[in-house]
């Protein structure tokens, strides 16, 4: 790829991420939703009125700077790490990190939200924040165990050679680690924060947690973030466990699959509490990404 | 609403197509009417199909349902809560309480005339008004934000000081006191 | 050159302890002290040098000095935080008692460490790791009340590793007739690998105990939490790193990389024995720090458990790994002293660093509130600080060295690191302000310049780790481990993908672009801090504020697995002791008429014993 070429995709793939995400799959996901309810539900395009009518309100409030740049940061941590997934061939920043400085590239997003809430000095939304680390701590033991397995089988750390090894030898990682797959599945809603683990942003708890205070400007910047991360969460199972793609729009689609998985589980079960969730992900999904990494361990020899 | 209309307003209002059609109510339910609203908002009468859709803090919030009879404590909630929304920030009240006192105009608690303490858009008659009544009322004010006649917030900021005098005979001079502390409006 | 250096380093003490009715002399003195052997060990970077000092004729074995890469950095980083301490000692500790003797203790703990990095030979080594830990000793001491068992705890575990550490010395020169360490290790290269199993593992109680490897870790808790804060920050950074010192020295230096691999019997073998117990440290001394309300006690168990990230790197053979945990020491020394520096700045302004009292101080304090959230940064290991890029070499080395349990231990432990680090910046500086600490201040210069200075190094390092990792290179050099390829901004291409300088253009073109996008929008109009939502009550003036039970639900299932038993056998242990040692000393009753009883009853002894023809 010239060099040209990379940054114009560097700028506009976050932006086509953000406006898949934030745009199409929020509509879709709402429309959905009110089929199983049985209600006809607002239009596909609804969160595009709600994303113009956040960024046109007269009047903002703000907690400081620190409010203000706790969300800034968490999105361009969440750009760069998108940047450095491969997306159906597309990859402009991943000689800049391979999948552990991915991993460790979202963690910007839950400082930089965490330093946001923290300014709008209110109990929710520091209530918010403790529930989202500590669901991430819950569902990081088996994404971790996860990684691991496919990391240790083919012997690399770069997503990259992932996709790489899964496309040459044309088997899925879903069928080469089915343990490991089965344990992804399992904590796929706790990666994409649906139910049963919306706990962190929930409003008849924690009155919208970190969220609390942001509204306007905050709100539309709150949303960019979570449909990045969102995206990234989605790119990285379908890299790990589907295969990739060759093209951007294959690879759109098979994000649109997981993300319906997420959107039928989302409308159907409650909400768990935070000590059922944490018992939720260290038992059976640990269990099976636990066997999943014995036997890539096993069976590695490539 | 003829989708084609909506969209074709994109084009040419998009503040205007943004605030009518992403009404998000407070979740604050202060009467009876609170009611009222599960129903609307869920199946068959499906208030999200307009856009609505409820939020739990006034900063996220743009549309504030006054759902009833309001008592002395409550309307200093309310209105501390009004002050927090952004603007700009609608109101639509239920019932005939908030109108005249309704079914409880002899009580020595509840309030008669909401409107001499927040600026209301849209009033609804009815003791309780039904789910389909709440939906053309709230039409209307989809109506009045199109024309721009639904300038509450505007109304509030520009007589304040009426409406700060009704707030200190009703509510004393401690609660303004203590609305100073959300308080912005000069 | 190296002799100048020790001999100041000792002498200066004593000196600044003479003058402490002149604070102003003292100040300099001591500055001076401090600067020495910073500026001494710059000049002489990148040489290797030994010199012998002195001759024991009935040992007959010289005692020297030695400089190698090794030393080189271990003592700079000794010499900085030593400096940084001083400087923020000498506006902490204003006004406060018994100064003379603190700063003649600071010093000498300095002295110590740096006799310890450049000695020679074991002897001297030994002489130096005394004068460190007994002065240690005497300053954790220092603050009264609470210290002084906690110090007792100190010196008790430290004396049973010197103890361990003299038995192997002892045993090396009895078999090999000279205690210099470039001697014994060639000398070694021919050993047995059962006595070199056996002396590694002497030196390993030692080394261990002095770093808080898991069963030896009950003395740090209590010493990091009492002792007063600026010689936390010491200890916490250096001082306690003098036991991977060792383990450096002794593994790699002495015994050599080949023998230590030799020793394995089956699967089990003496690396991954200690490394097991390195990932057990890291992830019992990282969640226990979340329980903690404390704030020095939480530093104190993160560093027990960051402490076992440098081991586990050093001891599993691989040149990602080596690199990672020597790394590491340097990173988290940084980190962890910045961040008592942050809480000694909140003591000292506020008068309490109970987690569930503060709050709010972001903008009454603006400098320590970025300077902590650097070291919180830094300590978790986000990309763009010095610690990613030392726990990423760790976990690449643990993945592509065939250890996924330890990468699992090792990841697993950055996610505590995450919850720990957040609930320190947020129960102090985020949040509500309780009303009585309006009139705070920002702390003096003083106290300001170590953690601003120590912040800059953090984001430098991480964005441009290539300079401290040539020196590495050139310590793994010298231990004939293939060193680590090096470029200036990450990784080079061959190591692994890694490039912070693209990561940081990245960040920064993204969060200036949004900027700039949402500029059109309208601008944002400051709340009061008193303007939150409350659900439409009044803002209560105190208590509006989460900080109890910050992770309650977390807490509640973790803690039944995280009960202390090493603490509970070393209280039962020192109960039992206690209980003997009171019933023993009852031989001394003061009654004569016993005493003679005791004199006759031996006399016996020795007639039988001489009688029935036994000689001992």
């Amino acid at each position: 790829m010239t060099i040209g070429l990379q940054i114009a995709w560097m700028i506009s793939l976050p932006v086509v991420m953000i406006l898949l995400v934030a745009v199409v799959f929020t509509g879709i996901s709402l429309k959905v939703t009110a089929r199983i309810d049985r209600r006809y539900g607002p239009p596909i395009y609804q969160p595009v009125i709600d994303l113009v009518k956040l960024v046109s309100l007269k009047t903002n409030v703000s907690h400081g700077v620190i409010f203000d740049w706790g969300l800034l940061v968490a999105i361009a941590g969440s750009s760069v790490a998108l940047l450095m997934i491969p997306m159906g061939g597309i990859h402009p920043l991943s000689g800049s990190g391979d999948l552990l400085v991915i991993l460790y590239l979202m963690i910007f997003a839950s400082v930089g939200l965490g330093l946001s809430a923290g300014a709008s000095e209110n109990p929710n939304a520091s209530m918010g924040v403790s529930r989202k680390l500590m669901l991430g701590l819950g569902y990081e033991v088996p994404f971790i165990l996860i990684l691991l397995a496919m990391m240790t089988y083919h012997h690399t750390t770069s997503l990259v050679a992932l996709v790489a090894a899964q496309r040459a030898t044309g088997v899925l990682g879903a069928l080469r680690f089915p343990l490991s797959a089965v344990a992804a599945i399992l904590i796929m809603p706790a990666l994409q924060g649906v139910r049963p683990f919306d706990f962190v942003t929930a409003p008849q708890e924690v009155a919208s947690g970190p969220m609390v205070e942001l509204g306007g400007k905050y709100l539309a910047l709150m949303v960019i973030e979570q449909s990045l991360h969102t995206a990234v969460i989605l790119s990285l199972m379908v890299d790990l466990f589907f295969g990739g793609a060759t093209n951007l729009g294959i690879f759109i689609l098979k994000m649109t699959g997981l993300f319906l998985f997420g959107v039928l589980v989302n409308a159907v079960y409650p909400r768990f509490r935070v000590e059922q969730a944490l018992r939720y992900c260290w038992r059976w999904p640990t269990w099976f990404a636990l066997g999943g990494l014995i036997m890539a361990m096993v069976t590695k020899g490539g | 609403m003829r989708e084609h209309k909506r969209a074709k307003m994109w084009t040419t209002h998009p503040y205007k197509w943004g605030q009518k059609y992403s009404l998000w109510p407070i979740h604050f339910c202060t009467g009876c009417g609170a009611i009222e609203i599960p129903p609307t908002m869920l199946a068959p009468y499906d208030a999200s199909r307009f856009g609505m859709g409820p939020m739990a803090s006034p900063r996220q919030a743009n549309l504030l349902l006054l759902t009833g009879y309001l008592t002395r404590k409550t309307l200093k909630y309310v209105i501390r809560t009004y002050e927090q929304m952004l603007t700009p920030r609608y109101v639509i009240s239920f019932g005939s309480c908030p109108i005249d006192g309704g079914l409880y105009y002899t009580s020595y608690n509840t309030i008669n005339h909401l409107e001499w303490y927040l600026p209301v858009d849209v009033w609804i008659a009815g003791c309780m008004p039904r789910p389909e009544a709440f939906l053309m009322g709230v039409n209307r004010l989809m109506e009045e934000i199109e024309n721009g006649t639904a300038d509450g917030y505007k109304r509030y900021e520009e007589n304040i000081d009426y409406y700060r005098r009704n707030q200190e005979r009703t509510l004393g001079k401690k609660f303004l006191e203590e609305l100073k502390q959300v308080e912005w409006l000069t | 050159m190296l002799e100048s250096i020790v001999i100041i380093g000792l002498v200066a003490p004593f000196v600044v302890g003479l003058s402490w009715r002149w604070p102003r002399l003292r100040a300099v003195l001591a500055g001076v002290a401090a600067l020495y052997p910073l500026i001494a060990l710059s000049v002489l970077y990148g040489r290797t040098i030994a010199t012998a000092y002195a001759r024991i004729p009935f040992l007959g074995t010289e005692l020297s000095l030695r400089l190698t890469p090794l030393s080189w950095l271990f003592g700079i980083g000794i010499a900085t935080i030593g400096l940084f301490g001083l400087i923020y000692s000498f506006s902490y500790m204003k006004g406060k008692q018994q100064l003379g003797l603190y700063y003649l203790l600071y010093l000498l703990v300095n002295a110590g460490m740096i006799g310890v990095v450049l000695s020679g030979d074991l002897i001297t080594f030994y002489i130096m790791w005394e004068i460190m830990s007994v002065a240690t000793f005497l300053s954790i001491g220092l603050a009264r009340g609470q210290a002084l068992p906690a110090g007792m705890k100190y010196i008790l575990f430290s004396i049973g590793g010197s103890t361990a550490m003299l038995l192997a010395i002892v045993s090396l020169y009895i078999t090999y007739g000279t205690v210099n360490i470039a001697a014994l290790s060639a000398a070694m290269s021919g050993a047995s690998v059962g006595y070199a199993l056996s002396i590694l593992v002497l030196f390993s109680v030692a080394f261990g105990i002095k770093n808080a490897v898991w069963p030896f870790h009950a003395w740090l808790p209590d010493a990091y939490a009492e002792s007063v804060t600026p010689f936390s920050a010491v200890l916490s950074g250096m001082l306690t790193r003098m036991g991977v010192y060792g383990f450096l020295l002794v593994m790699y230096g002495m015994i050599g990389l080949p023998l230590v691999q030799r020793m394995t019997y089956g699967p089990v073998g003496y690396q991954i024995v200690l490394a097991w117990i390195a990932g057990i440290t890291i992830v019992f001394g990282v969640f226990t720090a979340v329980l903690h309300d404390d704030a020095k006690r939480l530093l104190s168990w993160s560093s027990i458990g960051h402490g076992g990230y440098m081991i586990l790197g050093l001891l599993l053979a691989g040149t990602l790994n080596l690199s990672g945990g020597i790394f590491h020491v340097i990173n988290y020394a940084m980190s962890v002293s910045l961040l008592f520096f942050v809480v000694g700045a909140v003591e000292y302004r506020t008068g309490t660093r109970d987690l569930t009292q503060l709050g709010g101080l972001k903008e009454r304090m603006p400098v320590t509130f970025i300077a902590a959230l650097i070291g919180v940064l830094g300590m978790i290991g986000v990309p763009l600080t010095s610690g990613f890029v030392s726990k990423w070499l760790i976990y690449k080395g643990l993945i592509l060295g065939g250890h996924p349990f330890l990468a699992f231990a090792a990841l697993i432990g950055t996610w505590g690191t995450i919850l720990y680090g957040y609930k320190l910046i947020h129960n102090v500086f985020l949040g509500r302000m309780p009303a009585r600490f309006e009139e705070v201040e920002e702390v003096p210069w003083g106290m300001r310049i170590p953690m601003i200075a120590l912040a800059g190094l953090i984001v430098l390092f991480g964005i441009l780790p290539g300079i401290p990792l040539r020196i590495i290179s050139l310590i793994e050099t010298s231990f004939g481990v293939s060193a680590l390829p090096t470029a200036i901004v990450g990784a080079p291409s061959g190591v692994g993908e890694l490039n912070l300088l693209n990561i940081l253009g990245g960040i920064l073109a993204v969060a200036i672009a949004m900027y700039a996008i949402f500029s059109p929008t309208a601008r944002a109009r400051r709340a009061a801090r008193t303007d939150t939502y409350t659900a439409g009550a009044p803002t209560p003036i105190s208590g509006y504020h989460y900080v109890s039970h910050f992770y309650d639900p977390a807490e509640r299932i973790i803690r039944p697995y995280l009960t202390d038993w090493c603490g509970v056998f070393y209280s039962w242990v020192g109960r039992q002791a206690n209980a003997f040692f009171n019933g023993a000393r009852k031989v001394y009753s003061g009654n004569i008429n016993t005493y003679a009883l005791w004199i006759v009853i031996l006399l016996g002894v020795f007639v039988t014993m001489n009688l029935l023809g036994w000689r001992p």
